[in-house]
């Protein structure tokens, strides 16, 4: 009986020496945590491609087609993976083969009637299979020829190419579904995340795990200037983002109390900048507490008025862990495309009030100076702020 | 919690309540009314006595009244029916800017299948331009006049005998839809005399519940069906009857109409009292002196629409931005602007809206917070 397996291919992890064994461990561990809920399922390596496969017949998780493809779009979103195909496992001799070919490309053509050329390419892991793999692909070509009249061979540019695998048991799939590559999360610490509610920080927290880091998040919330729909959406974004990065802590912090007390403290076109530096030493603290090495924000250099280079370097300064900034140089369609591509625009543009958007001044500085921020924050007492922010309504969120 | 956002919905009455749950558990009450057999007639001889008292109750015959789920149905089968049947009526239709969006939306609609929509301007309390419309009607071509009798978001009461009057000297085969869904139970509504063609109303907004509406269609005004089938409600919305829904209907309707006169005076003292301390306070009031009383429009300095929502719901008191169709959207009130209010005074805006159930207490508890939400949250 045939049965629905899904291939994935292992990308920069394969680059890796004497600790490949650590990266490909994690990378099997996120899978699992990944599709935690499809049932029980088995992940086994062979070199350089992961196999997934449900343990039983009855799980229905790979049952359907419609699963399956679920399944699928899941095991592309782990860092780590180049590709995966959903394949066919049958077991058989050669005939057999050949009948769930034939069975294959008839409904691949049902889905694909463009479909006019094709290839045939495959692999013979087990030695002992009394055919070559040039004589698979001749033989299985030949076989497709001659049931689909409509169909012609060409080895340069197919309209689909059909794989035929032949290990343990055999193994039919066509076309592959691409990965986001990158390492699986886990193998490079953990960040702590800056998320607003715009654009910008889900991407920012999306690439660095696209490297192997785990993600907490701090999200600075007003009410009742931001609302609770806005911190909703940071929550969602949250979701988006834990997809690809796994669990997730978000770190809720009440910023009403410091946030008025800054504009009535403070010179209002500076409120930008003093604001980002309670942020970032909250943040910081945070991250501390929680075990990652470093802050992640989703700045772009010139964006706002709080991201030229003088208010990066004066924000900055508060900070003793690297700030990571993934999106400094990067265009902000490109930064639209990334948010796209993983789900997160439609919620990122939500009308919503972000904790940046309410209190910004008019004609804020872009170019400010020491002296700026030392008058600016001369009449606020900033480690009373800073605890404020840590301790009275923190709330903490398990993503 | 203070609930100040009737206009929205408001809670269903324990009355109402107690119908419904009576009717679900009467065993003889659950049959078909279009059923021939003994419990299908039950039902419908108990739905044509529900029937019979809304319709007393607006004034109006039996037969002049459907069911719909709401008050954007009735409006939508008012205009669409109307303009479908009627194809030689004319091809314009008068409204104004400020109408609700199931009005607006559908006439947006119609005028891309070739209708010529007019939209008359309104004076800073709401009211539409008379002289431009007698002006419009003299032309000749109108097919029908869509308006709304009490606007949602400022409590606008629409001058309707004046419309009438003009209407029947200069075009008196135009047909006149009237949006009542904020008026019903509040103003004294007789559609006879009103002499209105159709009529839309709400359940939930009268302390009924959500999923049924009224459409009055006055004899001898001809629609096209909205929805087609059985042939139930005169052809004219199919569907298997709701005697639950119709009877929550009912009840809630008797209710507002025996409260009406009592409620009326209740609330003009809890809107005068409003208006004086909101007015001492700085706050702008956006409804007009004549408006209805059950809707107060007003503008805080210094707070966004949405954040004084917030902050205000932080203490328990619920209003609205705008009306809450469309408060996601994020802009000011379009009813505001049409009316010509500042831009920045719309976007400060916010509308409380009262039933019978509110009380002096809460309005006076309503200030006190007010108060507080300033010395908490002003921001300079």
């Amino acid at each position: 009986m045939a049965s629905n397996v899904i291939l994935a291919r292992m990308g920069e992890v394969t680059l890796k020496g004497l600790n490949r064994g650590k990266f490909e461990n994690q990378l099997k561990v996120n899978l699992r945590y990944r599709l935690r809920n499809f049932g029980k399922l088995s992940i086994t390596q062979s070199q350089s491609r992961i196999w997934i496969e449900a343990k039983s017949e009855d799980n229905p998780a790979f049952a359907g087609e419609e699963a399956a493809q679920e399944i699928l779009t899941a095991v592309t979103q782990v860092f780590g993976i180049v590709s995966a195909s959903l394949a066919l496992k049958f077991e058989g001799d050669f005939d057999v083969i050949v009948k769930e070919a034939i069975a294959y490309v008839d409904k691949l053509l049902q889905e694909h009637p463009e479909y006019k050329t094709f290839k045939v390419e495959s692999k013979r892991g087990n030695k002992q299979f009394p055919l070559s793999s040039p004589e698979i692909c001749t033989e299985v070509g030949g076989n497709i020829l001659d049931n689909f009249p409509q169909l012609s061979v060409d080895v340069h540019n197919p309209d689909f190419i059909l794989n035929v695998e032949i290990r343990d048991y055999n193994y039919l799939y066509s076309g592959k579904v691409m990965g986001h590559r990158g390492l699986p999360v886990g193998t490079a610490g953990k960040g702590m995340l800056l998320l607003s509610g715009g654009i910008d920080s889900p991407v920012a927290g999306y690439m660095m795990a696209s490297r192997g880091m785990q993600i907490d998040a701090v999200y600075f919330h007003s009410f009742p200037y931001t609302s609770e729909q806005a911190k909703q959406k940071v929550v969602d974004l949250a979701k988006i983002v834990s997809r690809f990065s796994g669990k997730m802590n978000l770190y809720v912090v009440n910023f009403t109390k410091i946030q008025l007390d800054m504009v009535k403290n403070s010179p209002e076109d500076m409120i930008t900048i003093t604001m980002r530096r309670v942020m970032l030493q909250i943040a910081e603290e945070l991250a501390k507490k929680s075990g990652c090495k470093c802050l992640i924000t989703g700045e772009s250099l010139g964006q706002v008025a709080s991201q030229t280079l003088e208010a990066i370097n004066i924000t900055n300064e508060v900070a003793t862990l690297p700030v990571l900034r993934p999106l400094i140089g990067i265009d902000k369609q490109e930064t639209c495309d990334i948010s796209r591509r993983i789900g997160a625009f439609e919620t990122s543009i939500l009308p919503y009030e972000d904790c940046c958007t309410v209190f910004v001044a008019k004609h804020p500085k872009t170019h400010p100076s020491h002296k700026d921020i030392e008058n600016a924050e001369s009449k606020l007492d900033i480690k009373a702020m800073v605890e404020m922010g840590l301790n009275e309504g923190l709330e903490i969120i398990e993503i | 919690m203070i609930y100040f956002d009737n206009s929205a919905t408001t809670r269903t009455s324990d009355a109402v309540a107690k119908s419904i749950y009576d009717n679900l558990t009467n065993d003889e009450l659950f049959g078909n009314p279009g059923s021939l057999h003994k419990l299908g007639m039950t039902a419908g001889n108990k739905y044509n006595e529900i029937t019979a008292d809304i319709a007393k109750n607006l004034g109006c015959k039996n037969t002049e009244i459907i069911y719909t789920s709401c008050g954007t149905e009735g409006t939508n089968t008012a205009i669409l029916g109307y303009l479908s049947k009627n194809q030689r009526a004319g091809k314009t239709i008068i409204s104004t800017n400020t109408e609700h969006k199931a009005t607006l939306e559908t006439l947006g609609h119609i005028a891309k299948q070739g209708y010529n929509v007019v939209y008359l301007k309104v004076d800073k309390a709401g009211k539409p331009d008379l002289a431009a419309l007698e002006e419009e009607l003299a032309k000749g071509d109108t097919a029908m006049l869509c308006f709304t009798h009490v606007n949602n978001e400022t409590g606008s009461v629409l001058p309707i005998e004046d419309i009438m009057k003009i209407k029947n000297k200069v075009s008196p085969k135009t047909v006149v839809f009237l949006d009542c869904v904020q008026s019903l139970g509040k103003l004294e509504i007789n559609l006879a005399k009103l002499g209105v063609d159709m009529a839309s109303f709400s359940g939930h907004k009268i302390h009924g519940v959500k999923g049924v509406g009224v459409l009055y269609i006055k004899t001898n005004v001809r629609i096209d069906p909205f929805i087609r089938g059985g042939g139930q409600q005169s052809g004219l919305r199919s569907g298997t009857q709701s005697l639950m829904l119709a009877e929550s209907f009912a009840v809630a309707l008797k209710e507002a109409v025996e409260a009406r006169a009592n409620a009326f005076e209740h609330v003009s003292e809890i809107n005068a009292y409003l208006r004086e301390e909101l007015t001492k306070r700085g706050a702008t009031i956006n409804s007009p002196e004549d408006g209805l009383p059950f809707v107060l429009n007003v503008a805080f300095d210094g707070f966004q629409s949405e954040t004084m929502l917030h902050a205000l719901e932080s203490f328990g008191v619920y209003v609205s931005t705008v009306s809450a169709c469309s408060s996601k959207t994020k802009k000011p009130s379009y009813v505001l602007l049409e009316m010509g209010i500042d831009r920045k005074i719309a976007a400060n805006s916010v509308r409380l809206s009262f039933s019978r159930y509110n009380t002096m207490d809460e309005a006076k508890e309503f200030i006190a917070i007010v108060d507080k939400v300033y010395d908490m949250y002003l921001v300079r």
